[in-house]
């Protein structure tokens, strides 16, 4: 578990502590993955409230 | 939102973790949020769990630690620290495989009045999206806070 070293409980929505020591996942394959696929699915999907691609 | 969740952690805003308390143990989880399109603004959201001895992360084991809707509502939570400080913007989300989205669509069916307080919730099907309807099935998600 993440040691707390500074801990900022985000007013209105609770139990969001700021610490300074969580790992970014971002190269992680299988976020990298993730993403890629994400890129590749909103290229073709129509937003809402706009018209078909 | 007032369902019962997690305690998260984060240091960016971007990438979240917390733990799964059920018969299964203890699980570390991670959430991430990723920009992946601009004009509009979309931001991919990953979410899966921490293998504890490689590190790696994962979505396709089910944990079945009987937290689900409580993971949900504490993913949902990340998604209101995310857009307190990067905006309201559209998030897209969808699972690893087909089942895994429909978890995500049955939990977020269950959460509906809670849900639909806070977000607006579109599915996609077949490229287009739609806004979120119980009993049907989508390939994907969009969401935006309110």
């Amino acid at each position: 578990m993440a040691e707390v070293k500074k801990a900022v409980i985000e007013k209105g929505y609770g139990d969001v502590v700021v610490v300074d020591n969580v790992k970014s996942h971002a190269n992680d394959p299988f976020f990298v993955k993730k993403v890629e696929d994400a890129k590749k699915a909103l290229s073709k999907i129509t937003l809402p409230g706009k018209k078909s691609k | 939102m007032h369902l019962d969740r997690y305690t998260s952690f984060t240091t960016d805003y971007q990438d979240y973790e917390f733990y799964s308390d059920g018969p299964k143990g203890r699980i570390k989880k991670t959430v991430m949020f990723t920009k992946v399109q601009d004009n509009p603004i979309i931001y991919n959201l990953a979410f899966g769990d921490v293998d504890p001895h490689t590190g790696i992360v994962s979505d396709i084991v089910t944990t079945d630690n009987k937290d689900r809707d409580k993971v949900l509502a504490t993913v949902a939570n990340t998604i209101h620290a995310f857009c307190n400080h990067y905006g309201n913007h559209y998030i897209y989300a969808k699972g690893s495989t087909p089942a895994r989205t429909r978890l995500y669509q049955m939990s977020i069916t269950r959460l509906w009045d809670e849900i639909s307080i806070d977000f607006e919730v579109h599915g996609v099907i077949d490229n287009i999206s739609y806004e979120f309807q119980k009993n049907v099935n989508y390939e994907g998600f969009l969401v935006k806070r309110k």
